[in-house]
């Protein structure tokens, strides 16, 4: 159900990244997902373009913006490698899952970034993997993985032992089953929602596969190809519309809490940058950020977004940290915004 | 209910490797059995391009979505070339890019060239004058061409030089004075945030937070009011009226008609060609300078029909290399690599989005070097030669059905020939194909290494003299 109630802005909290074109240090390139770990730090995985494919890798740095630690095995298909990584997700033990789409596997890691594990086979079988996308772990550490190309959500033990597949074969509707599935969360319950990408949805399954409820749809207007889902304390969810370009917020009941388009300010890193490059700050001072466009490009969010400093753009991914803060990550941006419900 | 001919199937081919990128034997057949004309019209009133969606290339190609590289940029529309069901659409746009070729190099902003891509896709085939406007308000080509820095009482005269000299009119059919006139009109036409983005355009700046892209504001503070005298006409002229005015001469006409027959029909003007022409120029005036209609009279001209327009053009590397893929039947979804096929193009003499200069690339014979031969044959080699790709599984199929899957070599080659396009060879070229299937006999198509000899056959023919021709 998503009856509209009334609209409430987010606080906006700040913006950290910048974008990196080195292959190591802070910043980011093309980061595609957020795991906050239990003392607070945040892992930022880069997924990188072709041209800086080898300084794929994870980033560490706390909410003060300090910079802490990188780790990764680099680019390829080989023990602890990542071609095209999507998503991650600490278990209890504070391991770090990590999907690629193009090796069709799990990778693990330590959250100090020693590789530990790996499993998963190439295939759209029951139990094998195909485009394996959003991650999530649930309170028992098992993990749900979104099989893009299978269409389905498949579950494992943490080591990789197959459980159990859902969202495809069962129902044949689009309002029940799933299509490109991208980010997944799991509530207090251990129930799964599951940003149905291609459907324009957000589904929640029972951890037995049981459809529970769908927002959105292909019907509707909630969403354009929907990437992540994410749940606070409290239960409201946050999607990142990744196709209108903007966060939405809906109460636990599913009705629309909020929308935000995005707010993003200067990090700090980005300060460091423009303190090293005055010539650039007094046109940007004349400059307006957030300017009107032409009806051609004003129409189309990721145009408006491409035009538009401040705004997510291509928001591929949310995360809600124990604090209840909510991170929406840019990938076209090289940067995160941290928001909160007041 | 017509039968289709042997010289229907030629025709069509002909057509289809000028108007879009190819075809295999089937869709030729199709084609030919709706009549030349309806593919004509077609082909000029392009729907639904069906072509690979751009949620599907964002998500998977990081910089697709973010368009911050040149090659992403690139190869994004090569995705559109090889899956749109539109291909004149894409071919237009190829030749406006080769016209009015605006470059990466200078701009930093692959994005901002794809956009112009898209008005050339958009426009391309509708009015000139509507075209022209929209070229002078298309950021990349306003930085570019330098009319950002053209302001009331001190202009910059790149853009209306280019405007008349390589766009429109070419030398030799207006005065300096025009250039300064028509440069006089253009002013205030500029950027959003022009000194920013200048800046960072100029500074490659990607920081903090990659780059921004551009869109067109007129500032009407900065535009020269003043009475300007162009092409023999006087008035408070703005941008609009400059174009307007260009697009009555016959000079215009003579340029755009003749830039088109050597991009769509042969490299050289002969006689003949020259009545095709005088055709099309006709067709630019009745139609109030539309260019679909000046394609139309093109496409069923008896010239462009004849022998002497069959082969009569060197292929560019863009439309050979798009033209091969089709035929291998790969980069259909998001691939690894697409941006890597960009690259090639580019080694073989043609980047898209990064022409060489404002005059594009020296077309025709001028394609074709030791080097670029070299690259081109290598490439289409690679692809062709790997029989898992659909396109060339479905030759082998089709291999396969014939004479119950055993061929001679003459059959061999005449087959592979025609499921490539009904592509015409000349007698010695075919002697040497099939003197090189020969070297191992018959072809059955249960041997073992039958898929790979028709694999490196695809590869030899697309490595022929008439195959780099259109």
């Amino acid at each position: 159900m998503t009856t509209a109630t009334k609209t409430t802005s987010l606080e906006y909290i700040k913006t950290i990244g910048i974008t990196n074109n080195g292959d190591n240090g802070r910043g980011f390139a093309n980061p595609y997902s957020i795991a906050v770990s239990k003392d607070g730090r945040i892992y930022v995985i880069s997924r990188c373009d072709p041209a800086r494919a080898t300084a794929i890798r994870v980033g560490v740095q706390d909410i003060d913006e300090n910079f802490l630690f990188e780790f990764s095995e680099g680019y390829g298909s080989g023990p602890g490698q990542f071609v095209l990584p999507v998503a991650m997700a600490f278990d209890s033990q504070e391991r770090l899952f990590i999907t690629d789409e193009f090796n069709h596997r799990v990778v693990v890691y330590s959250s100090e970034g020693k590789f530990l594990d790996q499993w998963g086979e190439h295939g759209s079988k029951p139990g094998e993997l195909n485009g394996p996308a959003g991650i999530a772990i649930d309170s028992n550490d098992n993990v749900y993985i979104a099989d893009q190309h299978s269409h389905a959500i498949s579950k494992f033990t943490a080591d990789g032992r197959f459980l159990l597949r859902f969202g495809r074969e069962e129902d044949s509707t689009p309002e029940h089953n799933l299509c490109q599935p991208w980010g997944l969360c799991t509530d207090a319950d251990d129930n799964v929602l599951v940003a149905d990408w291609r459907h324009n949805a957000v589904k929640r399954f029972s951890p037995d596969g049981k459809h529970l409820q769908t927002l959105g749809g292909l019907s509707d207007t909630l969403f354009n190809r929907p990437s992540g889902v994410a749940l606070d304390s409290e239960g409201f969810v946050y999607v990142t519309d990744w196709g209108n370009e903007r966060l939405q917020v809906f109460t636990p009941s599913g009705a629309h809490y909020a929308t935000e388009r995005g707010r993003a300010t200067l990090s700090k890193w980005a300060e460091d940058f423009f303190k090293s490059n005055p010539d650039e700050v007094e046109v940007r001072k004349i400059s307006n950020l957030t300017p009107e466009l032409p009806p051609h490009l004003a129409d189309d969010p990721y145009q408006v977004s491409a035009q538009t400093e401040p705004y997510f753009w291509g928001p591929v991914a949310v995360t809600v940290d124990d604090h209840d803060r909510v991170y929406v990550v840019e990938s076209n941006r090289h940067r995160f915004q941290i928001y909160k419900r007041p | 209910m017509t039968t289709t001919t042997r010289q229907d199937i030629d025709l069509m081919a002909h057509l289809m490797r000028r108007a879009a990128f190819g075809a295999t034997l089937d869709e030729l057949e199709q084609k030919a059995a709706k009549g030349y004309e309806e593919t004509v019209e077609e082909l000029l009133n392009p729907g639904d391009p069906g072509d690979l969606s751009q949620d599907a290339i964002r998500r998977y190609h990081v910089d697709h979505s973010e368009l911050r590289q040149m090659n992403s940029a690139a190869g994004n529309w090569l995705y559109r070339m090889i899956t749109s069901k539109n291909p004149l659409e894409e071919r237009i746009a190829l030749f406006f890019h080769s016209l009015f070729a605006t470059g990466y190099t200078k701009l930093n902003q692959a994005r901002c060239l794809l956009n112009q891509i898209d008005m050339f896709r958009q426009r391309g085939l509708g009015r000139f004058d509507t075209l022209l406007v929209e070229l002078s308000r298309d950021p990349a080509m306003l930085l570019w061409l330098d009319n950002n820095e053209s302001h009331n009482g001190h202009i910059n005269e790149n853009y209306g030089r280019e405007l008349l000299e390589l766009f429109s009119m070419g030398i030799g059919n207006y005065t300096e004075d025009d250039i300064k006139e028509a440069s006089r009109a253009f002013t205030g036409w500029t950027l959003g945030n022009v000194e920013y983005m200048a800046m960072r355009a100029m500074k490659d700046s990607i920081w903090p937070y990659s780059r921004i892209a551009w869109h067109f504001q007129y500032r009407a503070d900065d535009h020269d009011e003043g009475e300007k005298t162009f092409l023999g006409e006087s008035g408070n002229f703005n941008g609009e009226d400059i174009v307007a005015i260009i697009c009555r001469q016959r000079a215009t006409a003579e340029f755009i008609c003749t830039r088109l027959f050597q991009f769509f029909a042969a490299d050289r003007v002969d006689d003949d060609g020259q009545a095709a022409i005088d055709e099309m120029i006709d067709s630019y005036f009745a139609s109030e300078y539309e260019i679909g209609a000046v394609l139309r009279t093109l496409f069923n001209s008896d010239y462009f029909k004849s022998d002497a327009a069959r082969y009569a053009r060197v292929k560019g590397p863009v439309e050979y290399v798009v033209g091969a893929i089709k035929t291998a039947g790969s980069y259909r979804q998001p691939t690894l690599g697409i941006d890597k096929v960009a690259e090639q193009a580019f080694f073989m003499g043609q980047g898209l989005l990064n022409p060489p200069t404002v005059e594009g690339w020296h077309e025709a014979e001028e394609w074709i070097d030791s080097g670029a031969l070299v690259e081109r044959v290598n490439f289409v080699a690679n692809e062709l030669a790997d029989t898992s790709q659909p396109g060339v599984k479905a030759i082998i199929g089709k291999l396969a059905d014939a004479n119950g899957g055993t061929l001679t070599p003459d059959e061999v080659v005449d087959n592979c020939l025609d499921q490539m396009g009904a592509i015409a060879v000349s007698d010695s070229t075919r002697g040497a194909l099939v003197d090189h299937v020969g070297e191992h006999g018959n072809l059955s198509l249960s041997d073992d290494s039958s898929e790979q000899r028709v694999g490196e056959l695809l590869g030899l023919i697309a490595a022929t003299r008439e195959y780099q021709m259109a």
